[in-house]
């Protein structure tokens, strides 16, 4: 590989960034040649040291999707950021989307739940307009207590989904910072 | 040694090399990679990041021989996350090294 297709590559792996982003880092490549270069190396040597470009670029872009959720966590920037997390390597695979699926399907039940509750005089009434004749007054006002307790629920759930949600971010950076690449044969 | 924590580690050295003075990118590269096998590339992805979590600061110098090099300077923040990641270092390098020699007298 030479100079001009270490960069084309790179630059097609980082079609995700924005444009000034991208650029920036393309210079700094631009620069590492140059000086390379100058020193009398090859390109081609230069571009074997510096290892693949789609490795290189996976690193960026896990670290600009986390730098986006640092902005605004929602469940997008989030989704994009484990994405691209687990996607530097086999072993962020088992690591990263483990406890990904499990925090996801504890918020999810939470909120179901929650639901669940706050619907329950709905359905309750439903059910009495198909059978009326198991109306009793004592049912209806235990539905709305469940009701209650699942609005409840459902503010507690608003917190617990924010801070699980930080903490898996926080996550998230510590396997960038700490897991997988950087090193030859890894 | 496992791949997987090696990557903490390329932080440190950085951070090690910039304590000293300031240095340009390419610089960094080939200071650790004589010590070290590392792809090379990745270093720079290291570089945004820590500069972006405010630890390094960057500003271009003219060389005298071609184009002007990007260099990078260590923060206040830098020098107080590296002193932290050193103590790490050391804490962990002596407890294998203890492991090491206590596993060797066993033999």
């Amino acid at each position: 590989m030479n100079r001009e297709q270490f960069l084309s590559k790179l630059n097609d792996s980082l079609k995700r960034l924005p444009s000034s982003e991208r650029e920036e880092i393309l210079q700094d490549f631009r620069e590492h040649f140059e000086i390379g270069m100058s020193e009398g190396k090859s390109e081609e040597d230069i571009a074997s040291g510096l290892g693949s470009p789609q490795q290189i670029a996976k690193e960026l872009v896990a670290t600009y999707r986390l730098e986006q959720v640092g902005e605004t966590a929602n469940t997008g920037n989030v989704l994009r950021a484990v994405w691209a997390v687990i996607g530097l390597g086999f072993f962020n695979l088992v690591i990263v989307l483990g406890p990904f699926v499990a925090l996801a399907a504890i918020v999810l039940s939470g909120w179901v739940s929650g639901l669940s509750l706050v619907l329950s005089p709905v359905l309750y009434l439903v059910n009495v307009i198909i059978y009326p004749e198991i109306f009793a007054a004592y049912d209806l006002f235990f539905t709305l207590f469940l009701s209650g307790l699942g609005i409840f629920i459902f503010i507690g759930m608003f917190y617990v989904t924010r801070w699980l949600s930080k903490g898996f971010v926080k996550y998230l950076n510590f396997n960038v910072r700490m897991v997988k690449g950087g090193m030859k044969d890894a | 040694m496992n791949v997987q924590f090696k990557k903490g580690v390329l932080e440190l050295c950085v951070l090690v090399l910039l304590d000293k003075k300031d240095r340009y990118g390419y610089e960094l590269v080939q200071k650790i990679s004589d010590q070290i096998a590392i792809s090379e590339g990745t270093v720079y992805p290291l570089l945004r990041r820590l500069t972006k979590e405010g630890y390094f600061t960057t500003y271009l110098k003219e060389s005298s021989e071609g184009p002007s090099r990007k260099y990078y300077a260590l923060t206040e923040d830098g020098r107080a996350y590296l002193k932290d990641l050193l103590v790490d270092w050391e804490q962990f390098t002596n407890g294998v090294n203890q492991l090491i020699k206590e596993g060797v007298r066993d033999e």
